[in-house]
């Protein structure tokens, strides 16, 4: 078979932005360390009482991130047909320059999660916790920043209401557990 | 091997053949292509992607 | 040699009707189309409420990529398998019957879809809003469900009542080369057949059951995975037949020869190979799958680019060949000979030029990480309105202008019209395309009937959402006009209005490297089928298995056990029976 020759320059340039497509997400990886959302989460039978009774659902009183150690964080959100608890009644809250792990669950439907304007988004699917951990840098003001969270798949005639905050509070507010 | 066409499509001034046919304008439109995919990748991974923290990590 | 419908009257009724069926469902389409576009950018939003914006987006999905694509794909790969192996079909019952199959398919969750504009009285209960995924636990009256697999059926029949007419034409031709449009029909099915049975098995085993109350829940991620299975793989069966005519009727529009029959041939043997096992890079972002997988299906992802660059490549001089032929100079001179004047033409360059462009928006939605940033935005609607939306919908529109007349036996009526119909989509869509991709990339969200929140601010630029919003309701207007005069060339050109020419009967000229020069091993399609089956096996068979003894079962819970005694093996044996099959 006889292949032209800038055929087969194009063939050799193909895989060149190939690989570097592959090389450049790993680069991320490894070198930017963004992780993907993956099974780390662990499953939780998709009811509400069976979620309450799950470690990390259970020590989520109110609002506010549970402090697990230094600058490190979680929230446990449950995301249901049309809110997110915590989020949607009163905005999440987390402190300024902090490490926060994200546990979001659904006993209903299919949910999204995601942060406006950021890279935190995730699916919610009932019967899996999807776990994401994110940075919240230094606040550049004494003022606390907001992020909207939106639910970002259809789950229901009402699914255009379903949306919350998160609030970030300067170390000088910050109410919780430090 | 330049041989007989059965088209009728009106047009048609000359016959190019398999072995007289170098499709430079097709390279040079590929190449323009290349340069602007490969650029417009950076850009959005490295600015439009990695500059819209916080991100999963 | 005559037209193909004086040639062939009863597979050009067949043709006739497929196209028939899948421009109603364009038309449905378009409808729902204005009505969201008008909806949720709130210019016009008192038409419906925001609870029936998802009964309309649900048929929308529907009547688009699953009705309009699939019904135009199978008259085509009619049309392709009775010209190319120059045979009427072998039994053109069963021909009518895969057609009949799909439109009964079609009419049943048609009527579950529209059930949910209506809210109480006899049809109450009957409803299906659970778009074009289907997600469970959403749930759909079980016709819904009932319809797609019965439609799927029918797509299954069509496959092999074209591998018939192949089987029997190699019988009388056992020394000749397949060819290029049969082998271009034949592996597109294979791949629809090893894609559409994830789809089928997610219907068949769990949603059917579980909708008439058989099973008390499914198990969520799992009827998911089963979906994108198959969701990834349907674009390339929504892409093959447009792949066929940019192949095929582009370089014999612009007075070309195809460059290279063997590089077509590679590339569809590609698409076999690595279509299905990629379907997970549409949940790179869902918990319950380990990041490794994901890895795997990018690198799957990421390697089936090469096909469509190839054609990128090979469609473009093959026009250039034409341009040339035309009495084409210089680098980008040769623009200028190519016949810019027919529809037919002008539209799939202009589709080919604008998947291009999406072309590097689904690099983008290919690249794992980078997904985050996109995932169920505008971005992705933006980016399958210029591929599906256009690439496929437009060229499909374009090509009818060359198609019609063979198979109606009369011109089209007017080439003005045509031109003006290919220009406005082109324009509507460069609007809503790229306003959709941009107001994605500020986070606001797809599938919803108002996407502005109390607590949500985009970008904290009022002004420029605003703007992008006009811009997305001003493209999908465009959208509906073209759609509109399109519609209105259809009916001018079925009846006998102003003086209009027989069609006159024409061929696809050889191809400028023919299939002399591919090598014999492209055509063992078992060969390819089988690394087909062994790379879906590899990708999918690990985290399946983990979705399943993690998540609670096959149907997320304890029933699950039981069920599991049934539905594994008879899973199981029909994968065996396919690779027996097929190896
Ligand atoms: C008149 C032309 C069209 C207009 C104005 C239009 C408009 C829209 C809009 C505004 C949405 C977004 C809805 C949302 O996410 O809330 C949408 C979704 C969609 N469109 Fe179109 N569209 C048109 C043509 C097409 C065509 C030709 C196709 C494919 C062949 C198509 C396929 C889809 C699909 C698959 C969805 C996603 C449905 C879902 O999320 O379940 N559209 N369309
Ligand atoms: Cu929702
Ligand atoms: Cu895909």
């Amino acid at each position: 078979m006889e292949i032209h020759r800038y055929e087969k320059l194009w063939f050799g340039l193909s895989l060149l932005l190939i690989v570097g497509f592959i090389g450049t997400i790993t680069y991320g990886a490894v070198g930017a360390g963004v992780q993907m959302v993956s099974d780390d989460g662990g499953t939780v039978e998709p009811s509400f009482s069976t979620i309450n009774e799950n470690e990390k659902f259970a020590q989520q009183e109110d609002n506010q991130a549970v402090h697990v150690e230094g600058n490190e964080y979680e929230v446990a959100v449950i995301a249901q047909r049309f809110s997110f608890q915590p989020g949607t009644g009163s905005p999440i809250q987390v402190p300024e320059d902090s490490r926060v792990t994200f546990y979001v669950t659904s006993p209903d439907v299919i949910h999204g999660f995601s942060v406006v304007g950021t890279n935190a988004n995730t699916m919610v699917i009932p019967g899996q916790i999807a776990e994401i951990t994110v940075e919240f840098d230094e606040l550049d003001s004494d003022e606390p920043k907001e992020y909207g969270v939106v639910c970002h798949e259809f789950c229901g005639a009402g699914h255009e209401e379903m949306a919350g905050q998160i609030q970030v509070v300067p170390e000088d507010q910050w109410e919780g557990d430090a | 091997m330049s041989s007989e066409t059965e088209t009728t499509e009106d047009g048609i001034v000359r016959e190019i053949g398999h072995d007289e046919f170098d499709p430079v304008g097709t390279l040079a439109l590929i190449l323009i292509y290349f340069v602007i995919i490969g650029g417009l990748w950076a850009f959005m991974y490295f600015v439009e992607f990695l500059g819209n923290g916080p991100t999963v990590v | 040699m005559e037209v193909f419908a004086n040639e062939y009257p009863d597979e050009a009724w067949v043709v006739r009707a497929a196209l028939g069926s899948a421009f109603v469902a364009l038309a449905i389409g378009g409808l729902m189309g204005l009505i969201q576009t008008l909806h949720r950018t709130g210019f016009y939003d008192s038409l419906i409420s925001n609870a029936d914006y998802y009964t309309v987006l649900t048929l929308h999905g529907v009547a688009m990529v699953l009705l309009f694509t699939i019904f135009f794909l199978v008259g085509f790969f009619q049309w392709a398998i009775t010209d190319s192996l120059g045979r009427k079909s072998e039994d053109i019952r069963i021909t009518k019957l895969w057609y009949g199959m799909m439109v009964l398919g079609s009419a049943m969750s048609a009527v579950t879809i529209l059930g949910g504009f209506v809210d109480s009285g006899s049809l109450s209960g009957v409803e299906a809003d659970v778009l074009y995924t289907f997600y469970a636990p959403l749930e759909a009256h079980p016709l819904y469900y009932m319809g797609l697999a019965v439609f799927i059926i029918g797509t299954w029949i069509a496959g092999f009542d074209w591998f018939r007419s192949w089987w029997a034409w190699k019988k009388e031709n056992p020394d000749e080369r397949m060819p290029l449009r049969t082998f271009m029909v034949l592996t597109t099915m294979l791949m629809w057949y090893l894609a559409s049975l994830g789809v089928a098995i997610s219907v068949v085993f769990f949603l059917i059951p579980w909708s008439l109350g058989i099973f008390d829940s499914v198990n969520s991620l799992l009827t998911r995975t089963l979906f994108w299975f198959f969701g990834h793989p349907v674009v390339y069966f929504w892409l093959m037949p447009v792949y066929m005519m940019w192949y095929v009727i582009m370089p014999k529009l612009a007075g070309g020869r195809l460059f290279s029959d063997p590089l077509a041939r590679i590339v569809f043997v590609l698409f076999l190979v690595l279509s299905v096992p990629t379907g997970i890079h549409h949940q790179y972002v869902d918990p319950g799958i380990a990041e490794g997988f994901k890895f795997l299906a990018m690198t799957n992802t990421m390697f089936l680019l090469l096909p469509s660059l190839l054609t990128a490549f090979t469609v473009v001089a093959s026009i250039e060949h034409g341009a040339r032929q035309r009495g084409g100079e210089g680098y980008f001179g040769w623009l200028t000979a190519l016949p810019w004047g027919k529809p037919a033409f002008t539209g799939m360059t202009l589709a080919g030029l604008m998947f291009a462009a999406a072309g590097f928006s689904g690099m983008i939605n290919a690249g794992m990480s980078i997904n985050y940033l996109v995932h169920n935005t505008l971005w992705v609607v933006g980016h399958f309105h210029m591929t599906v939306g256009t690439a496929v919908a437009l060229s499909i529109m374009a090509a009818t202008y060359w198609f019609l007349p063979k198979i109606t036996g009369r011109e089209i009526f007017s080439r003005r019209l045509g031109l003006a119909q290919v220009l406005l989509w082109f324009i509507g869509m460069v609007l809503m395309g790229n306003a959709m991709h941009r107001a994605g990339l500020a986070g606001v969200p797809r599938r919803t009937a108002d996407p502005t929140y109390d607590q949500v601010i985009y970008d904290g630029a009022y002004g420029a959402i605003g703007e992008l919003r006009f811009q997305i309701a001003l493209g999908g207007v465009l959208l509906s006009l073209s759609l509109v005069l399109f519609f209105a060339h259809l009916v001018l050109s079925s009846f006998d209005i102003g003086e209009r020419a027989a069609a006159t009967p024409d061929s696809i000229p050889a191809p400028l490297s023919g299939p002399e020069q591919a090598p014999k091993v492209l055509d063992n399609i078992r060969l390819w089928t089988s690394i087909a089956v062994v790379l879906i096996l590899i990708t999918y068979i690990l985290p399946l298995a983990s979705i399943v003894t993690d998540g609670g079962g096959w149907l997320g819970d304890s029933y699950g056990v039981i069920v599991a005694e049934y539905v594994l093996p008879a899973v199981s044996s029909t994968i065996d029976i396919f690779v027996g099959v097929v190896a």
